[in-house]
């Protein structure tokens, strides 16, 4: 007897994994006739402890498959309510499953669902992710998953919060470096054509400029840059044009007018105006933002 | 012609020519077109009063008439929009003043306080007024060449005589007399300026202000302020050529030029010798205007350096989008007007989109949405669901925006900001009547103190009248009247932006 309990293990693996329909008792006599029977039984209780294999059984026979061991972490210690769980958990991959989901696939009662779930959590094997789309569902899915940018909103979400202030430094400063670019541009001078040239910067320069200043504790990606930029061009700060590969191209920009001649005045932006009348309390007579206004300027 | 405009009209009526004028003027701006008799009947006054007033307002062109169907009686009817531009005279004058110098401004002042005047006394009152104080006062011959200048540049047109021999006259004109130059000698004009008895030959040849010449440059100032402001002062000024050009082959008020060759505008500038910038980059400055998004200025062939049009619907188009924009940003915050582009840029979009696309948390975007909503800045359109009947039924909710209604909107609240300054200017007044009184009780005294050759110490007596806290109020006052009527004034440029859009489209 050579043969060490170890080597029976990767034997019976290497055979194991060569017929992933699984194999049966008979094959394993035919194939490891020198292995006693007793060290055999150990080693497949073993391995169907930890979830290496997994029983099956037609008519008659037993089958062992053979469990991939990077998703064998489900079985440790768990019992068949957990499998089945883990394995709707599993299929939703990194999108996550919603409980009621769960529910209907595995037909377990609720309590029982619970129990399991949090058995699970408990274990590190599965995590409860908010969804940021609706704040009170929480979605199931592997404990060593990323989410996916659809259920926690991408890299403007913090715990479903967003974060729009965070959003708002990043527009200024997208818009500041664009300015810059302007400016800069101007500075060289040589011609309209050339400080146009110059003033354009593409997404992948925006982003260069965002890490260099470290606002940003996450990596943004282009997307990310891109709908930033995009919101500029919104704010009516900047322009967006194609260039010839295809990719956008942003440059400052300044408007046609200057601010008009209505909201210069407290009545041009009042937002009680149209209770506003000749007669009644609101009145132009009284009116204490007008008041404000005169004595202010 | 809504209630808000019926007022401020009201309001200005009552400030130029007093409450009696300004009542009848009211109830035409209500009964649109009415005679004489239904205007005895809904205005509370004495006949004569109200035929003085029609006198009054028919002789500034704020009433017109016209014959109703037995051609025995007269019409009238007020042209508000022209009570408005009274508010704008001041911007008349001062356009005047920029372009054509002081004598200029004066012909036009003159006329406007007047309504129509004739040549040759226009003539003589302004050479009075300047000769007053000045040492060197400009010569009737200058004053004569200004005015036959401002006539044939069409700033100036001539008043429709009445044919008298219907019940009702109507009043006509020859289009080619329109701006035909009056025959003026100014021999005639120094003998009537020492003796009033010489007739003077053009007495009854009456001229009146354009105004749609005046709005004509206006609306080009303001083309050539928005390119410089947009791109820099050379653009500007090419715009500026290429708008003097587009006048030799286009109507004034087309919505598209016809095509300008660029060439022409090249050799203006090769002649003005201060725009080497503009010239050195002449082609450079053109594809920069043309490539713009903005596209105002396009490219319609390539013969002899390339012809352009300019779209100047276009361009008011985009200004009222701005100046929809800009109010939307004052009024609200500049997330509102994110929200406010996103839609003008994507017209139907859906409430979730926004807040995607506007990077705006999605309780902020849906309250903003909803409140320029509730303003009327943004429209709804509502798809639903019709067949099921049970079940949650899901509707669509669209926003996109109308910018006529939009801009009508606006320009009710440029009325109702005017109104609201003219009376409570009145109201400041009012409440500091007696001051105000007395500072000028004082005035007139300190006047005829000094013409009779007091002392210092004397008018420094007069002068204690007023105390300190009272000088204060005035001093308040004072600013706030200042404050007021410059304000007006920019709104009025405000008015005058969305009326150009409203013209436009």
């Amino acid at each position: 007897m050579g043969e060490t309990i170890e080597d029976i293990e990767s034997r019976l693996l290497d055979l194991a994994r060569l017929q992933p329909e699984g194999i049966s008792n008979k094959d394993l006599k035919q194939q490891l006739p020198d292995v006693p029977l007793t060290d055999l039984t150990g080693v497949i209780n073993k391995f169907l402890k930890n979830g290496t294999l997994e029983l099956f059984r037609t008519k008659e026979d037993l089958f062992y498959k053979f469990k991939d061991p990077s998703k064998k972490t489900a079985a440790k210690g768990s019992d068949n309510e957990e499998k089945v769980v883990y394995k709707i958990i599993e299929e939703a991959g990194n999108k996550g499953i919603w409980i009621r989901d769960i529910r209907f696939k595995s037909n377990l009662n609720m309590t029982q669902l619970n129990k399991v779930l949090k058995s699970l959590e408990t274990k590190k094997i599965i995590k409860a992710v908010k969804s940021v789309s609706a704040s009170k569902k929480k979605v199931y899915m592997l404990y060593d998953l990323e989410p996916d940018s659809t259920v926690t909103g991408g890299a403007w979400y913090q715990d479903q919060d967003f974060e729009s202030e965070f959003v708002d430094v990043l527009c200024q400063q997208s818009h500041r470096f664009l300015v810059q670019r302007l400016e800069d541009a101007t500075k060289q001078g040589g011609g309209p054509l050339i400080i146009q040239k110059r003033s354009y910067a593409t997404a992948t320069e925006v982003q260069k400029y965002i890490s260099d200043l470290g606002i940003s504790k996450v990596a943004l990606s282009i997307t990310d840059i891109e709908s930033i930029l995009y919101t500029v061009v919104l704010d009516n700060n900047a322009e967006r044009t194609v260039a010839s590969n295809g990719k956008f191209m942003y440059k400052a920009i300044s408007r046609f007018l200057p601010p008009p001649g209505l909201v210069k005045t407290s009545c041009g932006i009042c937002v009680i105006e149209d209770k506003c009348a000749s007669t009644g309390s609101v009145n132009p007579n009284i009116c204490p933002y007008i008041t404000d206004w005169l004595n202010d300027s | 012609m809504s209630v808000t405009f019926g007022k401020v009209i009201s309001l200005i009526l009552t400030e130029r020519f007093g409450p009696i004028v300004s009542s009848v003027g009211s109830f035409l701006f209500k009964s649109q077109s009415s005679p004489l008799l239904f205007i005895t009947r809904g205005v509370d006054l004495p006949l004569s009063n109200i035929k003085a007033s029609l006198c009054v307002l028919i002789k500034y062109g704020l009433v017109t008439f016209k014959p109703n169907k037995n051609e025995k009686l007269a019409n009238y009817h007020l042209e508000s929009e022209k009570v408005l531009l009274m508010l704008r005279y001041p911007k008349y004058q001062n356009l005047a003043k920029i372009q054509f110098g002081d004598e200029s401004a004066m012909i036009i002042e003159e006329i406007l306080q007047r309504g129509y005047w004739t040549a040759s006394q226009l003539i003589l009152k302004v050479h009075e007024r300047l000769s007053t104080n000045n040492v060197n006062p400009p010569t009737l011959t200058h004053i004569k060449d200004k005015l036959v200048y401002l006539i044939t540049s069409k700033y100036l047109e001539r008043l429709p005589s009445p044919d008298i021999t219907k019940a009702v006259p109507s009043l006509i004109i020859q289009e080619n007399e329109l701006h035909v130059l009056p025959k003026i000698d100014i021999k005639n004009l120094v003998a009537y300026q020492e003796n009033n008895s010489v007739t003077l030959p053009d007495a009854n040849i009456y001229w009146t202000v354009n105004f749609d010449r005046f709005h004509q440059d206006m609306r080009d100032h303001i083309i050539v302020n928005a390119f410089e402001n947009k791109f820099d002062a050379q653009a500007g000024e090419i715009i500026k050529l290429f708008l003097r050009q587009m006048y030799v082959r286009t109507e004034p008020w087309a919505d598209v030029s016809n095509p300008i060759p660029s060439i022409e505008i090249k050799d203006i500038l090769k002649r003005q010798s201060h725009q080497t910038h503009a010239l050195a980059f002449f082609d450079q400055y053109m594809s920069i205007i043309e490539q713009d998004n903005s596209r105002l200025l396009r490219k319609v062939g390539e013969a002899s350096g390339g012809s352009y049009q300019i779209y100047l619907k276009e361009a008011f188009t985009q200004f009222a989008w701005e100046l929809v924009e800009q109010t939307v940003l004052a009024k609200y915050n500049s997330k509102a007007a994110r929200i406010f582009r996103l839609v003008k840029e994507k017209p139907y979009i859906e409430p979730d989109r926004i807040q995607q696309l506007a990077m705006i948390p999605a309780k902020d975007a849906k309250k903003l949405s909803y409140q320029l909503y509730e303003e009327n800045f943004l429209h709804i359109q509502e798809l639903r669901k019709t067949s099921s009947n049970n079940g949650p039924t899901k509707n669509f909710t669209l926003f996109h925006i109308q910018l006529e209604n939009v801009v009508r909107m606006l320009l009710e609240l440029c009325y109702k900001v005017q109104f609201n300054h003219i009376t409570r200017r009145n109201y400041e007044r009012e409440l500091n009547k007696r001051i105000i009184d007395k500072k000028q009780r004082v005035d007139t005294i300190l006047m005829g103190m000094r013409a009779q050759g007091a002392t210092e110490e004397q008018l420094a007596d007069i002068e204690e009248m007023i105390t300190p806290p009272e000088k204060e109020v005035l001093e308040n006052i004072e600013k706030m009247m200042k404050q007021l009527s410059l304000v007006e004034l920019e709104i009025d440029d405000t008015i005058f932006m969305l009326k150009m859009f409203i013209v436009y489209n």
